[in-house]
């Protein structure tokens, strides 16, 4: 048997066992991407409205699972953001988010723009909220909201640990000994 | 995500991480099908169970933002997970899973995620995975995307 036929064979045993999907030529690749977009754009047009909101809803949670893998810091408000695109995706007016979690059109915005942490009640009033949207998008854990307040807070925190500790350490005593 | 013990049907966590350049010299032919240094210039993935050394599957993929698609280059299950004699069943479903969480993450409803498996192994994918023939394409889109994100992205 060739080297060919031996792959072969084990491709059929297990389709799974060495899928090789690489086009075979440039023009392949072109001439399949150019049917396949044809393809896709008559199926895109034909998308529900719920279609469209559960595939925002899918990305908004991958993207925060992904934001917990990571050690980030930079000059991002991530839990802003996650809240701005999660309530943006769906409605099209923030005020009647506001109203649906009973806080004020002026709190939500102080929140969303970071001039105000976001208290207690406010995160256990959106795992609420978002557990009632996602039930039917699937598998989402609303306490990732909680997690993504605190990961951000601990980010910044150790980030500028250079900046903060000397003056907090001036104030630090030690007055037990454990010898 | 997890994958399947075959002969307790005991479910077991996995994680899906980058491959690392240290990973290379494991990654022999026979145990894992391809050549994998000649997809170092692209994105490559490996399976694993959580603390463990040992790659259940790899894939290497392609990102193409111009067209919202995520292509699959090349796929295996380590050679103790093909066939009926296999270890662990789902190695692949999740590496096609992930590769879905990446096409949406990246381009929500316009996400898809494709392959161009050879004729005689297509029609595995389509009645597995549920994709779409187009030329000599498979692809998966939204709605159907969704449902294998949520088939295979659980804890339970």
């Amino acid at each position: 048997m060739t080297n060919k036929e031996v792959q072969e064979g084990y491709l059929l045993e297990d389709p799974e066992y060495g899928l090789d999907s690489r086009y075979q030529s440039e023009k392949e690749s072109e001439t399949e991407a150019a049917a396949l977009m044809e393809a896709r754009l008559n199926k895109i047009k034909d998308l529900s409205k719920q279609q469209i909101l559960y595939a925002k809803l899918m990305q908004l949670k991958i993207r925060m699972e992904g934001y917990l893998k990571q050690s980030v810091s930079d000059d991002r408000n991530y839990f802003a953001e996650f809240l701005e695109s999660y309530i943006d995706s769906i409605y099209s007016k923030r005020n009647q988010f506001a109203k649906d979690m009973d806080i004020t059109p002026v709190n939500l915005s102080q929140v969303i723009n970071n001039h105000r942490e976001p208290k207690d009640e406010f995160i256990k009033k959106l795992m609420v909220h978002s557990e009632k949207v996602f039930a039917d998008v699937g598998n989402f854990d609303p306490k990732i909201w909680y997690q993504i307040y605190l990961h951000e807070k601990l980010c910044d925190t150790m980030a500028s640990e250079e900046v903060w500790k000397p003056e907090i350490e001036k104030h630090i005593k030690y007055s037990q000994s454990v010898k | 995500m997890h994958i399947v013990a075959t002969s307790t049907g005991a479910k077991q966590k996995i994680e899906i991480v980058p491959v690392e350049e240290g990973d290379f010299k494991s990654l022999r032919k026979e145990r894992y099908f391809f050549d994998w240094k000649q997809e170092r210039n692209f994105e490559m993935y490996k399976l694993r169970i959580p603390e463990s050394n040992e790659i259940l599957g790899l894939i290497s993929l392609e990102r193409i933002p111009s067209e919202w698609r995520v292509h699959i280059r090349l796929l295996t299950v380590s050679s103790e997970n093909k066939g009926k004699r296999k270890i662990y069943d789902k190695i692949a479903g999740n590496l096609i899973a992930f590769a879905a969480k990446i096409a949406v993450s990246d381009y929500a409803e316009m996400a898809c995620v494709s392959l161009r498996p050879k004729s005689q192994i297509a029609q595995h994918y389509i009645k597995k995975y549920n994709m779409t023939q187009t030329g000599l394409t498979l692809s998966i889109e939204v709605p159907e995307i969704l449902k294998l994100i949520n088939l295979y992205d659980h804890d339970e």
